[in-house]
C-alpha cells in the first residue's frame, strides 16, 4: 500500500503547477475568438432577456463566443474606471449611465477608432446619437467616433392623470408651453391636500447633488428650453458669454428655486439619490417630474391599475414659440485599446448595429431604449403605434421627443471638462447658494460660470 | 593519534563548521522542516505581496503627481469635506467609545436577561452594511419616512427633514455610524473588563469605594490603555468610512456633508478620475500618520508594562 510523503505531496503539487502552465498556450488559442463583454443590466428584467437572445443569435450565426457579464450600471461603473486605468480590459464596455469614462477615455485616446464600424450606417443614424459618439482624442488632435451607438433616451414628463383629474383639472388643458405647464401643476397640490392627501405636492424637483443624472437633466432641459443650449458648441468651447445662455441659466435657477422656496416640491428633493424620485412618483408623493426614459411607467408594467393611470407627456414649446430641444443621451459600445480581441468585439457590435437585429433587441427591452434609427420608429409600428394601447400612450410620446424633435447631445461630448460639471454638480450647487446662502441667481451663476470655465480650460481641444 | 589520513579527516569531519552554519541560516530547523516551512510561507507571502503591498505602493504612486492635489483643493468643497471628515471621526469615534465603555459595564450584569440583550445588541453590527443604511436613509426620508410618520402619528408635530440640512444630515449620519460600530466596541470593551481581576473589587469594597469610586479608581486605570487603542484604531478605521455618508446622507444636500472617502469615490468613478481619488483619500495622510505612530507607541508601552 503506498502511502503519503511529505515528499510525494510537493512533487504532485509541482505536478500540477507544470501541467497548468503547460496547458496555458492550448486555452489562450481558443479564446481566439472569444470576447469578453461588460453590460450595463437593465431595469426590467425583459432587458436583460433580450440581451441574452442577442447574444445567442449573434452566436449561432458568427461562430465566435461571447463571454458576457450583466451587472448594475454603479458596479460597472467602477469596474469599467478601473479597468482602464490598469489596461486589464474586457474587449466590450456597453454602460448605460453618464458617459464621463467614455468621453474622458477618448480624450486620452484609451478607447478604439470605432468609424469603420459607423460609417456604414452613418446616413441612417439619428444626428444626435452620431454627434454623441464623435469624441475627441486630444493625442491624436482630431475628433472620430470612439463607440458605437445603438440605444437612444430621452427624459419626458410622468404625470398622474387620476390625481390631475381628482384635483378637478384635465389632462387635454395641459398648456403647451414651457413654463406654462410646469406652473399649471402647482395650485393641485393645495386642493388635494384639502381632499387629504397630506403629503401630497405638485411637482418633483430633482434639485439634488447626489446621484449621477437626475438633477443635470432637470438643468439642461429647462436650459435648452429657455433658449439656452448653445452654453457649448460642438467646437468644444463654452460660450457663457453670450447674453441669451446667461439669461437662460439665471431664468432657469430662478425658477426651479422659486419653485422650491414655495413648497411646491418635497423638500427633500435636495437630496435624493437616483431612486429616490422614482420612489417618490410610485408612492404618489407628487403629481408629476421630469425623469430620464419610461423606467418610471414600465415598473408597474405589470400593475395594469397604475401604468394606466400614469401618463407620458413629450416637451412642449419653449418661450420663444419653437419646440422645446430634448438632451438626448445615447449609449453606444466602446472598445478600449487594450482589449485583446478587438475584432471579435468589432464584429460584435457590427451585429449589435444592424438595424433589424438593434430594433428586435430594443423591441425585447419593452422600449425603454428607443432605436438609433430615426426612419425604423416610423416604419415599424411598435414605436408610434403599439398595439398595446396602454404601452403606445407612454412609447409613442416618448419615442417622438428622443428621435423625431430637435436634439441636443450631452455637452460633455464636445468637451470632457463638461463631465466634471456634471460630476461636481455644479448646477445642483448653485441652486443652494441661492436657497440656503441667500445669494441671488444671478450672484450664484457667476459663480457657477467661472467654476465651468475653470473645469473645461483644463481640457482643450482644437476640433 | 598517528596522523594517518582517515585521523584527518576524522578530525576534520568533527571540526567541519558548515552544517552548523547552514543549520543556523534555516534557523535550527533541519534541511526537510526547512522546506516544509517555506512551503507554507511562500503563498502567505505571494499573497501578502500580491494584495496589501503591490496595491500600497500602486496606491502611493497614483496618488503621486503633484498636480493632482493643485487640482484637489481647488475643488470648491474640498475644504468643507476636510472639516466634515474630522468632525465626523472626533465627535463619531468618541461619543461610540463612551458610549460602549458606559455599556460594557451594563452588561457585566449577572442578571438572567443580559446574554440574550447582548444578542439582540450586536445585531446591527451582524446586519450587512449596505441594506442597513439603504433603510436608514430612507427612514430619515422628510415625507415617506417611518421616523418623521411616527413622530407625526404620536405627536401630531411636523419633524425636521433630517437629510435636508447639513448639520441634521451629518448627525444623522454620525449616529447611524455610532448605531453600525457601538456593538462591536462594546464587546471589546466588555472583554477588557472581565480581564480584571475580582480581588481588586473585593480590596476596593473593603476600603469602601462603591459606584463611580470604583470606575474611576479600579476599572477606568486598567482599562486606559485598552480604551485608547480602540480609539485610535477606531479613528483609522473611521477615516476611511464611505459606506455609511454614502448610503445615508450621500454626502448632500448639496454636497455639505461628503467626507474625504465618498469624495474619493466620486472624483475616481464619477468623474472618472481614479488618480484624483486617490489623492483624496491621501491628503489624510497628514493625520493618518501621527495616529498610527501614536497607537504603535502606546501598543509597544502596554507591552512592555505587562
Amino acid at each position: 500500500m503506498s502511502t503519503i510523503s511529505r515528499r510525494s505531496v510537493l512533487q504532485a503539487s509541482l505536478g500540477l503547477a507544470a501541467a497548468a502552465g503547460l496547458s496555458r498556450p492550448y486555452i489562450a488559442n481558443a479564446a481566439a475568438k472569444t470576447a469578453s463583454v461588460w453590460w450595463t443590466q437593465g431595469f426590467i428584467p425583459e432587458e436583460d432577456a433580450g440581451f441574452e437572445k442577442m447574444v445567442a443569435d449573434y452566436q449561432k450565426v458568427s461562430g465566435n463566443r461571447i463571454d458576457y457579464s450583466i451587472l448594475p450600471f454603479v458596479a460597472l461603473e467602477q469596474k469599467m474606471v478601473s479597468a482602464l486605468q490598469t489596461e486589464n480590459t474586457p474587449d466590450l464596455i456597453a454602460y448605460d449611465g453618464i458617459q464621463t469614462t467614455m468621453v474622458m477615455s477618448a480624450y486620452a485616446n484609451k478607447l478604439v477608432d470605432v468609424s469603420d464600424i459607423v460609417a456604414p450606417h452613418e446616413k441612417d443614424i439619428a444626428k444626435v446619437a452620431l454627434q454623441s459618439m464623435k469624441l475627441y482624442n486630444n493625442v491624436e488632435k482630431r475628433r472620430a467616433y470612439y463607440a458605437v451607438p445603438f440605444k437612444t433616451a430621452s427624459v419626458p414628463f410622468h404625470v398622474w392623470g387620476s390625481l390631475v383629474e381628482k384635483a378637478g383639472y384635465k389632462m387635454s388643458d395641459c398648456p403647451d408651453t414651457w413654463v406654462e405647464r410646469w406652473n399649471w401643476f402647482k395650485p393641485m397640490q393645495a386642493k388635494l391636500r384639502a381632499d387629504g392627501m397630506r403629503q401630497i405636492y405638485s411637482i418633483g424637483l430633482q434639485m439634488t447633488t447626489n446621484g449621477p443624472s437626475d438633477g443635470n437633466n432637470l438643468f439642461h432641459y429647462w436650459l435648452l428650453a429657455m433658449g439656452g443650449g448653445n452654453i457649448v458648441t460642438p467646437d468644444g468651447h463654452v460660450h457663457l458669454e453670450d447674453p441669451k445662455v446667461k439669461n437662460a441659466v439665471i431664468e432657469t435657477v430662478r425658477w426651479i428655486c422659486d419653485t422650491y422656496k414655495g413648497g411646491y416640491t418635497p423638500p427633500g428633493c435636495i437630496s435624493w439619490n437616483d431612486a429616490d424620485d422614482n420612489n417618490g412618483f410610485h408612492s404618489k408623493l407628487f403629481l408629476m417630474d421630469l425623469d430620464g426614459t419610461i423606467s418610471t411607467e414600465l415598473a408597474m408594467f405589470h400593475r395594469p391599475e397604475d401604468f394606466n393611470n400614469c401618463v407620458t407627456l413629450g416637451l412642449p414649446k419653449g418661450p420663444d414659440g419653437k419646440p422645446s430641444p430634448a438632451m438626448v443621451g445615447a449609449i453606444g459600445g466602446m472598445i478600449p485599446t487594450a482589449a485583446k480581441n478587438i475584432d471579435v468585439a468589432k464584429d460584435f457590435m457590427r451585429y449589435v448595429i444592424e438595424p433589424k437585429v438593434n430594433s428586435d433587441f430594443l423591441k425585447a427591452g419593452l422600449g425603454r431604449w428607443a432605436p438609433i434609427y430615426p426612419q425604423q420608429v416610423k416604419d415599424d409600428s411598435f414605436w408610434l403605434h403599439n398595439e398595446n394601447p396602454q404601452l403606445a400612450r407612454h412609447l409613442t410620446p416618448y419615442v417622438e421627443e428622443t428621435l423625431l424633435g430637435a436634439s441636443y447631445p450631452d455637452y460633455m461630448v464636445y468637451n470632457p471638462g463638461y463631465a466634471d460639471v456634471e460630476a461636481q454638480q455644479v448646477w445642483g450647487q448653485t441652486y443652494a447658494s441661492v436657497y440656503k446662502d441667500g445669494m441671488t441667481p444671478e450672484k450664484a451663476v457667476d459663480k457657477a460660470f467661472k467654476q465651468v470655465e475653470q473645469l473645461l480650460a483644463r481640457y482643450p481641444t482644437t476640433a | 593519534m598517528d596522523g594517518s589520513a582517515a585521523q584527518v579527516v576524522d578530525v576534520g569531519a568533527r571540526f567541519d563548521v558548515r552544517p552548523r552554519i547552514r543549520s543556523a541560516l534555516w534557523l535550527g530547523l533541519n534541511r526537510a522542516d526547512a522546506i516544509w516551512a517555506l512551503a507554507f510561507l511562500v503563498p502567505y507571502i505571494v499573497t501578502f505581496v500580491l494584495f496589501v503591498i503591490y496595491p500600497l505602493l500602486y496606491g502611493l504612486w497614483m496618488g503621486s503627481k503633484p498636480s493632482l492635489y493643485t487640482d484637489l483643493f481647488s475643488d470648491p468643497i474640498y475644504q468643507d469635506t476636510a472639516i466634515n471628515t474630522l468632525i465626523y471621526v472626533l465627535v463619531g469615534v468618541n461619543l461610540r467609545m463612551v458610549m460602549a465603555l458606559g455599556l460594557s459595564g451594563f452588561f457585566m450584569r449577572k442578571s438572567w436577561w443580559t446574554k440574550p440583550l447582548l444578542i439582540l445588541f450586536i445585531l446591527p453590527w451582524a446586519v450587512p452594511a449596505l441594506p442597513t443604511f439603504l433603510s436608514i436613509h430612507w427612514m430619515l426620508n422628510g415625507n415617506w419616512g417611518l421616523l418623521n410618520n411616527l413622530i407625526w402619528d404620536v405627536t401630531g408635530w411636523n419633524a425636521p427633514s433630517w437629510l435636508d440640512e447639513r448639520s441634521y444630515a451629518l448627525t444623522s449620519d454620525i449616529v447611524a455610524y455610532i448605531w453600525k460600530w457601538l456593538p462591536f466596541w462594546t464587546v471589546i470593551m466588555l472583554a477588557g473588563r472581565m480581564a480584571i481581576p475580582r480581588e481588586l473589587y473585593e480590596a476596593a469594597d473593603v476600603d469602601g469605594a462603591t459606584g463611580s469610586r470604583r470606575f474611576w479608581h479600579v476599572t477606568f486605570p486598567l482599562m486606559a490603555n485598552l480604551y485608547l487603542v480602540c480609539t485610535l484604531l477606531g479613528m483609522l478605521f473611521t477615516m476611511g468610512d464611505f459606506t455609511t455618508v454614502y448610503f445615508v446622507s450621500g454626502g448632500g444636500p448639496a454636497n455639505s456633508t461628503q467626507v474625504l472617502a465618498t469624495l474619493g469615490v466620486r472624483d475616481a468613478f464619477v468623474m472618472s478620475e481614479p488618480r484624483l481619488g486617490v489623492a483624496a483619500v491621501m491628503s489624510a495622510i497628514p493625520v493618518l500618520v501621527p495616529l498610527v505612530v501614536l497607537l504603535m507607541r502606546r501598543v509597544r508601552a502596554a507591552a512592555v508594562e505587562r
